[in-house]
């Protein structure tokens, strides 16, 4: 097969995303009240309601609701005062009413869109002459979204017998209803999608917002955020659309940009050769990095769709909307544009430590303690050291950057520092005096041993007096041999540059 | 002393309360009688003794320790087998659910033992409630206690047939498309079919979602009004997202008078095709009665109403297609043994679980709810019930209350009416108010002048008016109950079994 | 155009009820019979009509708060399982899945 950048020269490749989000958050169910479920053993958080027992009805949970609304809100959607839920029906026992409770042409939220900063290498995979690019090859893309809409998520089932995993090879399944009726927000896109890097941008820029309003915990990995991709490919210039196929099994943020690459090539390859692209669902299969069909939809599924009688309409009130607009923190967005006016970061840093809320809270909380004339160094050491930790307090990171600013030690032992400290209460400053680690910036101190290496090496001062400025370097080994360790280079260097030079 | 079929639900209560009898003597008598007159009747699909008695020792009990008794205290009462109770079994009389055991009770069973009534055992109906002649029951039919030979009605043909007897004082069935004012018009009972939402219908098994309403059965309008007080003043459900609330007292305006007030007739339902003479003309005497009164007639239209069968043959069989889809044989009901897939399970267990006007309504619904379909039937139906909706509302800008038949003839014999479709269009009557979400009830007139079986008017009212249905009801009743004791036990049964110790 | 023989075949296929050739005949024809008694509703013109999906007048936004209920509704797993005709695991169990996946969702 082709590689992915000289596909794109030849094709444009169309993607939409649906976006399955299960509001993890919430303590119970969408239409019941039963807690939500995350490993407890099979069927014991069940009603009559989620499992579907005859006479048991639905009702909607309000804190659902607004946070879908919250949803529609923080990703420039219209929410639409009236819409109902409605049934749609398929015979598959992981719905236990054999219809999944959901939304009809109009969801709550409609016509919304997030616009994508892509940059770096990811731009690169979008050929030049399409989209307009900044000096450094960066652009932006915007997206559309089609609509959020509420919904119910199904049971689980594991497939028994036979080959492990492979459904077709079971004997028999076995169902737990513990998931059944968990809150879910599904968000569809226009295929407005040109390139992997942009769908994966997108996805994670959609679990950076839903984060920071705090609906879910978004875990592609445990299957609380679920993509499927769809995607078709069509020759540079045409308009119309061409045949899609569906991914699914997309479980990280990687399979997302590896299956959509592997998906565009494969389909190359297919029109190139003369073939026809089945409309189809594939699955990726990350081990053998490639996808394959599960099932060919010869004819659109008709899923009886109708209102719900058992679910009275909404008609959401301003009132309404405005409480959940008052429960939206600040996004990353504008927590980016904060950062890079307030505290003068670049772009990079400000997006690395605005988009998860956790690492922004833990930024800011970091500042609060060092003061913000440190902020530079706060977000260097945000940026380049704690993302190697997994046992930090903001006190340490505060303690560990003030002793960077103070140049009492080096960026190199600051590592040494955080290796020893992560997982424990000990302050950094503490430790580095426990171990002598405390480099002195103290002229008066260090000026004896600026002078007596300049005596002990005279020849060295001859060169640099004559124009080998190199030799400082070594002056300055010299320095920090004698002090032991205990001198600060920078401040030996700017010293030993001052004495030679006047 | 006297044979507890002679006694209202107020009078067990008061008896009770007052001790003149205790709770479990009533219970006896009633479990009695239903062992003398049920081998005939078959009213019941079970019995519950045990829940009954257990009921009943609880009342006593609290009467002896002083505390307040419900309005309901030790009055029999059975619920149609479409209705939750823990320790019943709920078989919506289908071989799918034969051995369904109930996980929950229903809001409407519990608060009628919350009312201090004593539950007597789960009746007889048409296969989830689809049929008028409760003979598409899986187990067996109900026969009607006027005329063994004939049907009871449907589908709650087991609760109106029980209360007919003298088998329980009372009893609770749904009504989707007229299913307990059709039965109770041919078992000469009191059959009340409330306002939409007004009672809970969380634990009864759906058969239309947006039609389905549970109400009571009694042999006289107080009865169903003590009932009704029972089922509502709990306010609404929170466990059904359709319930309201219906902050009225049932028994307060009972015996409100009906003079200056306004009756509405509809002529072209009086002049319907189908509806025997005896019907109408006892149906017009409920008129005169009432005008004799000093109630006012007036001539209404409901312009759309012949549309109401075929509005409600696209709505309700759409909504059954859906609410029985769950029936899969996998989490409960009938399982096909042997099946490799679960495929040919599910097909295998639905087809051999369902009876044949289940699949058929089935059928009906998942094709006319299909993406090709669904425009041209689901969609305007609903349109079409919008019409029938607005023809009510401009009618009671004219009148209070209207009156009109329940059903077009008494009750007919087994098997007589074996065509389906034919079946639908005795409907004529009751539907309309199923489609709207109205109230409606069918007061007893006696028997009619050719077939001397019972013949009934039916009322209905605007939304959540069903107060003043019950004061015309009462109304009625003054005019046509010998001794203004309600309706009289059907006379083969009256007395068997039940005598109070 | 009535309903042919095929047609209510794929319905009852979609349905999952399996009907014998002789139920077939039966289930067509009461099919087309019924649908004659559903005329009316086509004849109408229904241009500017609000459908009527719930009987409930005005009532909306009815909603409940989130709040565990694992007392009340809540069913203990020997009970969820009592109607169940095959079990295993504490779980539900049916016979293999194949040529059957459910839904697109």
């Amino acid at each position: 097969m082709k590689k992915l950048a000289e596909v794109l020269k030849d094709w444009e490749a169309v993607i939409g995303l649906e976006v399955h989000t299960e509001l993890t958050t919430l303590e119970t169910k969408m239409f019941c009240n039963c807690r939500l479920s995350h490993d407890d053993e099979p069927n014991t958080n069940v009603c009559p309601v989620c499992l579907g027992m005859p006479g048991a009805l639905p009702v909607p949970n309000e804190k659902a609701i607004e946070s879908i609304v919250m949803a529609g809100l923080a990703t420039n959607c219209e929410i639409m005062r009236h819409s109902m839920f409605y049934r749609k029906h398929y015979f598959y026992p992981d719905m236990a009413k054999n219809f999944q409770t959901t939304q009809g042409p109009v969801a709550f939220c409609m016509h919304g869109h997030l616009d994508l900063e892509v940059s770096g290498a990811g731009a690169k995979e979008r050929p030049d002459d399409t989209a307009e690019k900044d000096a450094d090859g960066g652009y932006v893309a915007p997206i559309r979204i089609l609509r959020i809409h509420m919904e119910e998520d199904a049971a689980k089932m594991v497939h028994v017998g036979g080959e492990e995993g492979r459904i077709t090879a079971a004997t028999e399944s076995l169902i737990d209803y513990n998931r059944c009726g968990t809150p879910l927000i599904e968000l569809v896109t226009e295929p407005d999608l040109r390139t992997p890097e942009e769908a994966r941008l997108f996805m994670e820029k959609l679990r950076q917002t839903f984060l920071t309003l705090g609906i879910s915990d978004c875990s592609l990995e445990s299957g609380s955020m679920r993509c499927d991709g769809n995607i078709s490919l069509r020759r540079r210039g045409e308009t119309k659309f061409g045949t899609k196929t569906e991914m699914k099994n997309i479980n990280s943020f990687k399979s997302l940009h590896d299956a959509l690459e592997y998906e565009i090539c494969r389909q190359a390859e297919v029109l190139e050769e003369g073939g026809i692209v089945y409309q189809e669902t594939r699955h990726w299969e990350p081990s053998r990095r490639r996808t394959v069909v599960m099932r060919v939809k010869e004819t659109a599924d008709d899923y009886r769709l109708f209102p719900d009688p058992d679910l009275a309409p909404f008609d959401l009130t301003d009132e309404f909307i405005d409480r959940c607009r008052a429960r939206i923190p600040e996004l990353p967005d504008t927590k980016r544009d904060r950062y890079m006016a307030d505290f003068g970061l670049k772009r990079a840093d400000a997006d690395q430590l605005a988009g998860d809320p956790t690492v922004a809270a833990f930024f800011e909380r970091t500042l609060a303690a060092t003061g913000e004339k440190n902020v530079e160094t706060v977000a260097k050491v945000m940026v380049n050291l704690v993302p190697s930790y997994d046992a930090l307090a903001p006190a340490q990171v505060a303690s560990l950057s003030t002793l960077l600013a103070e140049d009492a030690i080096t960026f190199a032992q600051a590592r040494e520092v955080l290796d020893a400290v992560n997982g424990t209460d000990e302050d950094p400053a503490a430790y580095v005096d426990a171990h002598g680690m405390r480099q002195s910036t103290d002229e008066g101190a260090l000026g004896a041993i600026v002078d007596e290496v300049l005596d002990r090496c005279a020849d060295q001062v001859q060169q640099y007096r004559d124009g080998n400025k190199k030799v400082l370097g070594f002056l300055v080994g010299q320095c920090m041999k004698a002090a032991k360790g205990s001198g600060n280079p920078k401040a030996f260097n700017k010293m030993l540059a001052e004495r030679l030079e006047s | 002393m006297a044979n507890f079929d002679q006694l209202s639900a107020a009078q067990i209560a008061a008896g009770v309360a007052n001790g003149d009898f205790t709770a479990t003597e009533v219970a006896r008598a009633a479990l009695d009688a239903v062992e003398a007159r049920d081998g005939e009747v078959k009213a019941f699909l079970q019995v519950s003794a045990d829940l009954a008695l257990a009921a009943a020792e609880a009342t006593d009990k609290a009467r002896a320790a002083g505390e307040k008794l419900g309005p309901l205290a030790g009055v029999p009462v059975a619920f149609k087998d479409n209705m939750h109770l823990v320790g019943t079994r709920t078989t919506c009389a289908s071989k799918m659910l034969a051995n369904y055991e109930s996980t929950f009770t229903a809001t409407c069973v519990q608060r009628m033992l919350d009312a201090g009534a004593t539950p007597v055992g789960k009746t007889n109906m048409d296969e989830f409630a689809f049929g008028s002649s409760t003979e598409s029951s899986a187990f067996h039919p109900t026969a009607n206690p006027w005329d063994t030979e004939r049907v009871p009605g449907g589908s709650s043909g087991g609760s109106a047939a029980a209360v007919a007897a003298g088998e329980v004082t009372v009893s609770l069935g749904s009504d989707t498309g007229g299913s307990i004012r059709q039965p109770a018009s041919l078992c000469g009972v009191v059959g009340m079919k409330p306002t939409y939402g007004a009672v809970s219908r969380y634990g009864v098994v759906a058969f239309g979602s947006s039609l389905d309403q549970v109400g009571p059965f009694g042999r006289s309008v107080e009865d169903a009004a003590l009932a009704m007080n029972a089922l509502t003043c709990g306010g609404r459900d929170p466990w059904d997202s359709t319930s309201q609330p219906v902050a009225t007292d049932f028994l307060a305006h009972l015996n409100d008078g009906v003079d200056r007030r306004r009756v509405g007739i509809v002529p072209a339902l009086m002049e319907a095709a189908g509806l025997t003479d005896e019907v109408r003309d006892a149906v017009n005497a409920a008129g005169r009665a009432l005008q004799d009164q000093g109630a006012e007639l007036v001539e209404v239209e409901l312009p759309n109403i012949a549309s109401a069968i075929a509005a409600y043959y696209v709505i309700a069989p759409c909504e059954a297609f859906s609410n029985l889809a769950r029936f899969d044989g996998v989490r409960y009901g009938y399982q096909e043994q042997g099946c490799a897939t679960l495929a040919e399970q599910t097909s295998l267990s639905r087809a051999h679980g369902f009876g044949e006007e289940a699949k058929r309504r089935q059928m009906l619904g998942a094709y006319l709810l299909s993406s090709g379909t669904y425009d041209t039937y689901y969609y305007p139906a609903q349109q079409v019930r919008t019409l029938i909706t607005a023809d009510y509302a401009r009618a009671y800008e004219k009148c209070d209350v209207i009156l009109m038949p329940a059903a077009p003839r008494t009750a007919f014999k087994f098997g007589e009416m074996s065509d389906p479709t034919q079946m639908y269009a005795s409907d004529l009557f009751t539907i309309s108010n199923n489609i709207v979400g109205n109230g409606g009830v069918s007061v007893p007139l006696g028997l009619g002048a050719t077939s001397g079986l019972p013949v009934s008017a039916q009322l209905q009212g605007p939304a959540f008016a069903d107060t003043t249905l019950l004061t015309f009801a009462r109304a009625i009743e003054r005019s046509f109950s010998p001794s203004d004791g309600g309706a009289a036990v059907a006379p083969a049964f009256a007395g068997k079994g039940g005598e109070l110790a | 155009m009535p309903l042919t023989r095929e047609d209510v075949a794929g319905i009852a296929d979609y349905a999952r009820i399996a009907l014998t050739p002789e139920e077939l005949d039966e289930m067509t024809a009461y099919m087309n019979d019924a649908i004659d008694l559903l005329e009316p509703i086509r004849a109408y013109d229904l241009e500017g009509v609000e459908p009527t999906f719930h009987p409930i007048g005005d009532l909306s936004n009815v909603m409940a708060d989130d709040v565990p209920d694992t007392e009340v509704r809540h069913l203990p797993v020997d009970v969820a399982l009592k109607n169940a005709g095959a079990s295993r695991d504490r779980s539900f169990r049916v016979p293999s899945i194949l040529g059957d996946q459910g839904g697109d969702r």
